[in-house]
């Protein structure tokens, strides 16, 4: 599907998905900025911001093979934390000045016990995220938000004051605010933006100091509210949802079908701006466990969610008029192989097209990609 | 009206000419390396069955599988899928369940009776239960893929090959090789272990009667006996060589389409007269 713009914000967005330090992030760093690496959505970056330093969500950009990486991990594991992981081993990611974890699967949470024997970069942290998220877990995830706060700061010699969090909050909730006008315009008829072009602004989101990104992203989301240019040549309006993927070239191969990708479930795309922190609670570490642990859609390792889950997709369907749902995980990625198979359910209940894919994090496959969603598009009729 | 379909696949070929809704000929042949040249070559000689010289001979032709872009003779390309379960339901028009398993992959279909496709799940990222795997399982046991294919109907006692690993079932098979183990008895093994990943996807989709097998390796009478055993039910067979179900859809669809296109004509015509 070929762009119909020629946007300055988004040329940047997309070059900063090729890449792990972009020239903004990368100015940043030459003026004496920090750069925290956060494996997970569920990392709260409102801290990270609140300190002083930039956030930024590990990928395997640039990875070609995993030798490194395999010496402590077996092929049992996703090849996302291959890949990343041998980044790591290779002195790509010297540029962080620490790194935070959640143990956001058994995969994720083996990556900081080698990280920790094998990699030096001054500050490694694993927050403990509950499994369930009923009270009692919120209330966990807020006390684990503390005790990072209460870590961060002397290591890094500075105090993150309540007022400095409140602010990085209301600077992360326009972003995830901006993010959400982008995805409103997606909803008409003829779209202004690809999905593939979608996934390279929320990644680029996760990899730029927050301030610089939100003025871009501001420039993107006028000019495409002002352009009457949308894509009118598409066979179907598809919703994308699964584990994490931050590589739009996979989002190509399936638009290249026909198939516009006019919302998702991602981790890069709704799951991580889909409504707000509430700045009107209490106390900052109540609102950012809330949000991130009940408020925004879960994630598939969230235990006893699944119905919120799929009530969520069932309504960015009706919002978004998608024709059909195409489920993507990374081959050996358990927490979304049985949501997978869930969602199927609960869609076919509901009269909704689906299919599920396998992916690798490098290798996108692009033959079998296209010939599973042109059969996709054929089942569906269109 | 005479169509073509032609369905290019990773280790064969094939192409069919109908007329007026009859196959009237059909052709498998090696892929070679290009798959435009496999397709022409499965054309020309299916051409030459039906007694037609050139291609222009063929009113509409659909291509299909995974050489699908590279038939430049065809007026439109249609996934395999769409077209395994057409052709399969064409020939047998009871078929609702399609269990195709070809060079490079498996996939099953659920199938209405007008032969669309409803649902369908298709193996990734792996080699176990496809025609890849027999080839590895015959070299490794120095055999033909015709002796795999009914030597293990002899079996007396199954062996029990864990592993759905193309890989790791190789080197179970050394290790049974080892053990003086019956040929026929780990030939057994091999099929009972690809028709439980089989029956795992059929139970994804949905088991519905009746089941037919499509493919290169539906001629594996073996495995048509395991996945009987396991599905517990009886695997139809198709009246033409199953190998060809793909290139039927297409031809199937090629019909179609002419006809689509011959009822907008007259309407047409009618409404300028």
């Amino acid at each position: 599907m070929a762009t119909k713009i020629k946007s300055r914000a988004l040329q940047e967005f997309q070059e900063a998905t090729q890449c792990l330090v972009n020239p903004a992030l990368q100015k940043w760093k030459d003026q004496g900025g920090r750069v925290i690496g956060c494996y997970c959505s569920y990392v709260p970056v409102e801290v990270i911001t609140a300190a002083g330093f930039v956030p930024f969500r590990m990928r395997g950009t640039g990875s070609t093979g995993t030798d490194l990486a395999d010496t402590c991990v077996s092929s049992i594991n996703c090849s996302f934390v291959r890949h990343s992981l041998d980044l790591g081993l290779r002195g790509e990611y010297s540029f962080l000045d620490g790194v935070l974890w959640v143990n956001s699967c058994d995969h994720v949470r083996r990556i900081y016990d080698h990280w920790k024997r094998k990699i030096d970069t001054s500050y490694l942290r694993l927050l403990a995220l509950p499994k369930k998220n009923e009270q009692a877990q919120i209330d966990w995830y807020r006390d684990e938000i503390r005790f990072l706060r209460e870590s961060m700061g002397p290591h890094f010699g500075v105090w993150i004051s309540d007022d400095r969090l409140w602010d990085a909050i209301k600077l992360h909730n326009q972003t995830r605010r901006l993010q959400r006008q982008l995805y409103e315009l997606k909803k008409r008829k003829n779209p202004p933006i690809t999905g593939a072009e979608t996934l390279a602004v929320m990644v680029a989101g996760t990899a730029m100091p927050p301030e610089y990104y939100n003025g871009l992203l501001k420039e993107l989301v006028d000019e495409l509210s002002q352009s009457k240019d949308g894509h009118a040549d598409h066979r179907a309006r598809i919703m994308l949802i699964g584990g994490i993927l931050d590589d739009p070239a996979y989002i190509e191969v399936i638009e290249s079908q026909g198939a516009l990708v006019v919302t998702d479930s991602l981790c890069f795309g709704t799951r991580n701006m889909w409504g707000e922190v509430d700045e009107k609670a209490g106390d900052p570490f109540t609102a950012l466990a809330q949000y991130y642990l009940y408020d925004r859609p879960q994630c598939a390792r969230i235990f006893g969610d699944q119905p919120r889950r799929s009530a969520f997709i069932k309504e960015m369907i009706r919002q978004f008029d998608v024709d059909g749902v195409i489920a993507e995980r990374l081959v050996m990625c358990d927490n979304w192989t049985g949501e997978q198979f869930m969602t199927g359910e609960d869609l076919k209940e509901a009269g909704i097209p689906y299919i599920r894919l396998d992916r690798d994090y490098v290798n996108i496959g692009a033959g079998q990609l296209r010939t599973r969603v042109q059969a996709f598009l054929e089942m569906m009729g269109r | 009206m005479i169509v073509g379909g032609c369905d290019i696949g990773s280790a064969t070929g094939k192409a069919v000419v109908m007329k007026d809704g009859q196959v009237v000929s059909f052709s498998i042949t090696p892929s070679a390396v290009k798959p435009d040249v496999t397709a022409r070559k499965a054309m020309d000689e299916a051409l030459q069955k039906a007694g037609l010289s050139k291609l222009e001979d063929l009113d509409y032709v659909v291509g299909t599988g995974y050489g699908r872009l590279k038939v430049d003779f065809a007026n439109e390309n249609i996934s395999e899928i769409t077209c395994h379960a057409r052709g399969a339901q064409w020939l047998l028009p009871t078929v609702r369940t399609v269990v195709d398993i070809g060079g490079q992959d498996c996939k099953v279909m659920s199938v209405t009776e007008k032969g669309k496709v409803l649902e369908f799940v298709m193996n990734d990222k792996c080699a176990a239960g496809t025609g890849k795997f027999y080839e590895a399982m015959a070299r490794t046991l120095h055999i033909s893929l015709e002796q795999l294919s009914t030597l293990g109907l002899d079996a007396r006692k199954p062996a029990v090959i864990s592993s759905q690993c193309s890989v790791f079932a190789e080197s179970e098979v050394i290790t049974l090789i080892n053990e003086d183990v019956d040929l026929a008895d780990i030939i057994a093994g091999l099929n009972n272990s690809v028709a439980g990943r089989l029956s795992g996807m059929v139970g994804r989709v949905g088991l519905v009667e009746d089941v037919v097998l499509t493919g290169g390796c539906a001629k594996n009478e073996t495995l048509a006996k395991a996945l009987e055993q396991r599905l517990k039910v009886k695997i139809k067979k198709l009246p033409m060589d199953p190998q060809i179900a793909g290139a039927v859809g297409a031809a199937v669809i090629a019909a179609e389409k002419v006809a689509q296109k011959a009822q907008v004509d007259s309407v047409a015509a009618k409404s300028h007269s």
